[in-house]
């Protein structure tokens, strides 16, 4: 990707605001460029804010999501365009025209303050969309309460005056006036200069298709509609129950591979995820019902993700998951319970099984949605024969328009952790092709705070709090008593205001409250309405818009923890309002103005490592202008991947490999060091320093953020007389004598591979995810050399997922012969007198085989180099147990680390595919320029602090800070970097000389929240 | 309206019931039946499991006679269905040399999803003299009505409706069951005479279960497979009906005699007269 020179427009369209859309904006919006986000719905969130929790951490997933939502929401670089669906695009890359239609809401965007009347009090009901038309929600609504934007909308297809010009109750009730049932459809035009496209996916399980009785018997329901009845924000609350009869089921069974990995419905490849989810969701069971029982039908178990066979495994034996292999057909009813009953049949006892069950979840395959294919089409996007627009294995984000990228589910099915990989690597496309147009991000504005404000004085002066208190619409206002309230809240010492408002977060509101602010000289104000998560930035704005330090307001969240928790005990919530207002107050009168500071930025960045992974990421950084010190420990660039031959896809890694060194070398932003290493570390985001050795020098270097790519090594078994016989090698050694000698396989009458190697093992539990698509591969290029040859793959689930499928399909098509076995029953290689045999086990038929084959293959794991510690050392970098780099979060953040600054990306994170490493290359190196095309770099004001003169060396904090933060300074005390800090609170809490206190959170402020929180309610109404 | 007729062999030996019943039925249907001149084999039998090419050229000479008489064609035969269906669909590839001219305008109908269209049934409603008021039964389609979809056409073949609407359009009741489209085991009846038992029993006792007094199906050998299971395994409670002869039935009244229904082993008499529908 070559930056554009012709002055091109620096805006990206965003298409489908899912995770991976979000993703995109905000690694867009935070590169310096301008975002327009599409959704064809009300909101934005995708299919993730559907989900209940993620695999393999078991967050809850709107928990993870909802930051990222607030982010979008108030970002000033991100406009969010709802009901909007890109038609058509002109033009060429730099200076696209985007022809857009924006459906209407019925509801002006700009005037709704989501008080909800209009959903309250709409007397027409509407298919629940977001909960899979599980229940019933109103014709006026929102879709999700964390819903961005926050607007309500009118369901044309059931609102009653829409529909039949009848009713119109809303628009009489509005207090804002928001309602206009006149809006039309709307389209127009958007210059950008670059497009995104994220759409997403539905599930290919349709209620047409009848598929084990799905839309037809009631407790047959999707993997989706599973998620929403686990979720408390679900149909069911989170109280597990069926649909027939709301009765908790005792016996539930998931059947795998509906939809997927399915000829006869045109649907022959692997949706990827399935297995997971599945597995999450009966784990989830088991905890939500731990006397039910979870069993799940499935074909190969794929857990090729990192950590992925250590949760099913931990499914297995501590939840009691029951793993069945089979492939049911059909479910049949039980016409007098609605349960369903599974026929299965049992190898040992030679017998059909009938087993009953309350409820069968249907693990659907994905698809894209409607719509996408003429899109595509229009687009001039080109779609595999399953319409999934399927990357480059060099570009895998890129699409056959120039100008056009993809990521997420609609390239090839994956989980959230890939999908926001693609998104950094879409956003990091279009970040380069239009970087000659970059707005460099200034921090001015946040330079100071409340520099022109008397805040400084303030301290020291007796506070005067202001306390408004919002009722938001009927919200708060129908349960808590606020007159009551407000004379009650009067009565406190301190307080200088007391008042309602109907709707503190409304624009002309804030004008109001900053007018007050001054005419009553309050200098402390507290705001009782909702979540600070989502309202006080909008608060400390507004401060400041008064004169006032921003960080001299705090909120009590009488909405969300009283009338909504509360809404039927009204005195409860009342009184608990009235303590936590008070609390706020006390907690109030102690806070103390802060101010943000700012340094200057090392616009260049580090790359650790000079393979595939390690050279995309240099090249992504310097393509967009700026410089890259590129370490390679080798005397040559290149990696893991000269090893290789081929790709399962025919692509070749090491002429790929030249490519990019060739780019690598004469780049005159690179600079390139081989048979190099960093041997020091210092500093933090946006200003590290650094030392790199070679035998004859030492460079001192400084960067502002650094990329860890040391890459992968092929595991060197010694099992099965590898190493000894020399008919006994590795898949990879295969491939080379393949390629060196291609007639070769004419010579051979019998081949046997063996997978699993050194992977998924006692010592090694992790699944090396390239291996069974490495022997598919191999064994179809040998089949099409000779399609006489027996080449038989002994394995235990064959992980050939997404469009990997299709090869493995191809080789049972063209012979090659599959047998499973279990690591109990181990096949065996010996030589008997000059013959080499294969003993094993097939667990299909439970029949035992020998063969006398020329060659064993062995199917040979990725493991990590064992560079991985000194580098984890020196760059303070956590990693798994196996040795892998630990990322910052599995779901969210796979190529961060907690330590700001440093990025991961390739074979260190995990074993992967080419194409794979080369997405997370360009994903860790976008999140890298997001800190280069800064003038400068802010410092959260609410950090730690320590105390000097208490401070006894103790340690503590510098060993417990998961950020590296505390150093023993030249006076020999501890002394925190502002830059470092996350301001998580673990130091102070831990602290033995209590020698830390966190700003925003000292102690003085929580002792006297607490202490009001305690003091007897006396408000009794 | 006319449509070619073709009876294949079954209707004229131990499917004659349902042969009968078609030709009663349809004189009162707003559709005539022409029989296809000299018709011949289908290749149901050995012939589509021995050879591709047999498969495609026996039948082209039905379809090409059909196209002669200018009209669509009816099968009553699910097997018949089947092999006409592969074969025109087959000969529009032209793989084999067929010594017959066969354009592909004839279309070929099965006969349930022809009375099951919309106006077809409003036809049935017009002449039911007699509602099937009170009759508990499933319809059972097995395996070559519907499958492989992408020959048959079926789209809803895992839980096909067609006998379903029609017996509504009677007065019956047509329960729903998992059952529809679940092997008989006819198929294996020569080989494993076991297999098809247990096969073709258990669909008998999942009907009883779900509440069917009687079965109703479109295929000649599900009837005969259904039927005689009830006959070996000693216990003749649920008739199998062929749905023409519901719709018979439904059509005359009581001047539908029970001799209709000879050649029915387990005995659709007590039943019928149970519910008041024969004398």
């Amino acid at each position: 990707m070559i930056p554009l020179q012709n002055n091109p427009v620096g805006k990206i369209m965003i298409v489908g605001g899912g995770i991976g859309g979000i993703q995109a904006a905000l690694d867009l919006s935070e590169s310096g460029f301008y975002v327009y986000l599409l959704d064809k719905g009300p909101t934005v969130g995708g299919t993730m804010a559907q989900l209940d929790k993620t695999f393999p951490t078991n967050d809850c997933s709107t928990c993870i999501l909802s930051p990222k939502l607030v982010e979008i929401a108030g970002h000033p670089n991100i406009e969010i365009m709802t009901f909007c669906e890109l038609l058509d695009l002109e033009g060429d890359p730099g200076h696209f025209k985007a022809h857009v239609q924006q459906k209407p809401r019925y509801i002006n965007m700009e005037k709704c303050i989501a008080c909800g009347l209009c959903a309250e009090k709409c007397p027409k009901k509407a298919p629940d969309l977001f909960n899979t038309e599980l229940g019933k929600r109103k014709a006026a609504y929102i879709p999700f309460p964390q819903a961005v934007p926050l607007k309500y909308a009118l369901d044309p297809d059931y609102c009653l005056y829409l529909t039949k010009q009848k009713c119109g109750l809303c628009k009489k009730i509005c207090p804002v006036d928001a309602v206009e049932f006149e809006q039309k459809i709307e389209t127009f035009d958007v210059e950008v200069g670059a497009v995104i496209l994220s759409p997403g996916f539905e599930l290919a399980l349709t209620q047409k298709d009848g598929e084990y009785g799905f839309g037809r018997y009631p407790n047959v329901v999707t993997s989706l509609q599973y998620e929403r009845m686990l979720s408390a924000t679900g149909p069911y609350e989170g109280h597990l129950r069926r649909p027939s009869d709301g009765k908790s089921p005792r016996k539930v069974a998931w059947i795998q591979c509906v939809m997927s990995r399915d000829i006869s419905r045109n649907r022959p490849f692997c949706s990827s995820v399935c297995c997971m989810h599945a597995a999450k969701q009966a784990v989830l069971t088991r905890s939500h019902l731990p006397e039910s029982e979870t069993v799940i039908y499935f074909m190969d178990v794929r857990a090729h993700g990192k950590g992925f066979d250590e949760y099913v495994e931990r499914a297995a034996s501590g939840y009691q998951v029951q793993y069945r292999r089979s492939m049911i057909s059909q479910l049949y009813l039980n016409p007098q319970k609605d349960n369903l009953i599974i026929e299965t049949f049992d190898h040992h006892l030679n017998n059909t099984q009938e087993e009953e069950y309350d409820l069968v979840v249907l693990s659907s395959g994905f698809q894209p949605g409607q719509g996408w294919k003429t899109l595509a089409d229009r687009l001039g996007v080109s779609l595999n024969p399953y319409g999934f627009a399927c990357g480059d294995f060099d570009e895998p984000v890129s699409t056959s328009r120039p100008g056009v990228y993809v990521c997420g589910v609609i390239e090839s099915p994956k989980d959230i952790p890939e999908t926001v990989i693609q998104a950094g690597a879409a956003a990091s496309e279009a970040s380069t092709l239009l970087s000659n147009s970059r707005k460099f991000l200034k921090t001015d504005e946040n330079k100071s705070a409340g520099e022109e404000t008397d805040e400084g004085k303030d301290a020291e002066h007796i506070s005067k709090v202001g306390v408004f208190v919002c009722h938001c619409g009927s919200n708060i206002a129908s349960v808590v008593d606020i007159p009551s309230l407000l004379s009650e809240i009067e009565k406190i010492e301190g307080v200088a205001l007391a008042e309602d408002l109907m709707f503190a977060c409304s624009a002309e509101t804030q004008d109001r409250i900053a007018e007050r602010i001054k005419k009553h000289g309050i200098n402390r104000v507290v705001i009782a309405a909702c979540s600070p998560k989502t309202h006080e930035p909008l608060f400390r704005k507004t401060l400041k818009q008064a004169g006032l330090n921003p960080y001299l307001v705090d909120m009590a969240n009488i909405r969300n923890q009283c009338s909504w928790v509360h809404a039927k005990d009204p005195k409860t919530a009342t009184a608990k309002a009235m303590n936590l207002i008070r609390a706020a107050i006390s907690r109030a009168e102690k806070l103390e103005p802060l101010t943000e500071e700012t340094y200057e930025i090392v616009n260049n960045a580090l790359v650790i490592g000079g393979g595939l992974a390690g050279m995309t990421a240099a090249l992504t950084i310097a393509e967009q202008g700026f410089e890259v010190h590129l370490v390679e420990k080798t005397e040559r660039l290149g990696g893991f991947a000269r090893n290789l031959t081929h790709t399962l896809e025919g692509h070749s890694p090491p002429k790929l490999a030249r490519l990019l060194e060739d780019r690598v070398r004469s780049h005159d932003r690179i600079t390139l060091y081989l048979n190099s290493e960093l041997s020091e570390h210092s500093g933090y985001i946006g200003a590290f320093k650094g030392t790199i050795t070679n035998e004859q020098k030492e460079h001192e270097i400084s960067y502002g953020a650094a990329v860890v790519a040391s890459g992968g090594k092929a595991y060197q078994p010694m099992e099965f007389n590898c190493g000894q016989d020399d008919r006994v090698v590795t898949q990879v050694e295969l491939a080379k004598r393949l390629q060196k000698d291609p007639q070769w396989p004419k010579q051979l009458k019998s081949i046997v591979m063996i997978q699993c190697v050194g992977s998924r093992s006692e010592t090694f539990p992790w699944c090396s995810r390239v291996c069974c698509s490495a022997a598919v591969k191999n064994a179809i290029a040998m089949k099409e050399i000779n399609p006489d040859i027996q080449v038989i793959i002994l394995y235990r689930d064959l992980r050939a997922f997404g469009f990997k499928e299709l090869y493995y399909l191809k080789a049972r098509r063209q012979g090659t012969l599959f047998f499973r076995f279990i690591p109990e029953e181990t096949p065996v290689v010996y030589d008997d007198g000059g013959d080499l045999i294969v003993d094993f086990t097939d667990r299909s038929s439970h029949q035992e085989f020998r063969v006398k084959p020329d060659m064993v293959v062995l199917s040979e794991g990725i493991h990590p180099v064992s560079d991985n510690e000194k580098i984890a050392g020196m760059l303070k970098l956590s990693r798994t147990p196996e040795g892998f780099f630990l990322e910052a979060h599995v779901k969210l953040a796979p190529v961060e680390f907690p330590t700001a600054g440093i990025f991961l990306a390739g074979l260190a994170h995990s074993p992967r595919f080419v194409d794979e490493a080369i997405a997370m290359a360009k994903c860790a190196a976008q999140q890298a320029v997001k800190i280069l095309c800064r003038d400068k770099m802010k410092t959260s004001p609410t950090f730690a602090v320590v105390d000097p003169d208490l401070c006894s060396s103790c340690l503590a904090c510098v060993r417990l800070c998961p950020f590296g933060a505390p150093f023993i300074n030249e006076d020999g005390v501890a002394q925190i970097v502002p830059a470092k800090c996350r301001g998580c609170g673990i130091c102070p809490s831990e602290c033995p000389a209590r020698a830390i206190s966190l700003r925003h959170s000292t102690d003085d402020q929580t002792v006297s929240e607490i202490d009001a929180l305690l003091k007897k309610a006396s408000l009794d109404i | 309206m006319n449509l070619a007729f073709y009876p294949g062999c079954s209707l004229e030996g131990m499917a004659n019931d349902y042969a009968r019943s078609i030709i009663a039925v349809f004189e009162k249907l707003d559709v005539g039946l022409v029989e296809i001149d000299d018709w011949t084999c289908c290749g149901a039998t050995a012939a589509h499991s021995l050879s591709d090419a047999m498969s495609v050229v026996l039948p082209a000479k039905n379809l090409a006679a059909a196209e002669k008489m200018g009209l669509d064609i009816v099968s009553p035969c699910a097997n018949c269905f089947n092999r006409l269906t592969y074969s025109r669909k087959m000969l529009s590839k032209n793989i084999y040399d067929v010594p017959w001219n066969v354009t592909g305008k004839s279309k070929v109908h099965d006969m349930t999803r022809f009375l099951a269209q919309p106006d077809m049934i409003s036809q049935i409603k017009d002449n039911v003299l007699m509602p099937l008021k009170g009759l508990n039964l499933v319809s059972y389609y097995g395996c070559q009505m519907v499958r492989p979809p992408r020959i048959t056409g079926f789209t809803d073949y895992e839980n096909p409706r067609t006998m379903d609407h029609i017996a509504e359009a009677l007065g019956a009741n047509a329960l729903d069951w998992s059952y529809k489209a679940t092997c008989c085991g006819a198929s294996i009846g020569l080989g494993r005479r076991d297999i098809q038992l247990t096969l073709s029993a258990r669909l008998i006792q999942k009907a009883r279960q779900t509440g069917a007094e009687a079965i109703i199906v479109s295929c000649p050998l599900c009837q005969a497979n259904l039927d005689m299971v009830q006959t070996e395994k000693g216990s003749q409670k649920v008739p199998i009906f062929y749905f023409t002869e519901l719709m018979r039935l439904a059509f005359e009244g009581k001047a539908c005699s029970i001799k209709n229904f000879r050649m029915h082993l387990t005995d659709p008499g007590p039943l019928l007269r149970k519910k008041a529908l024969i004398d």
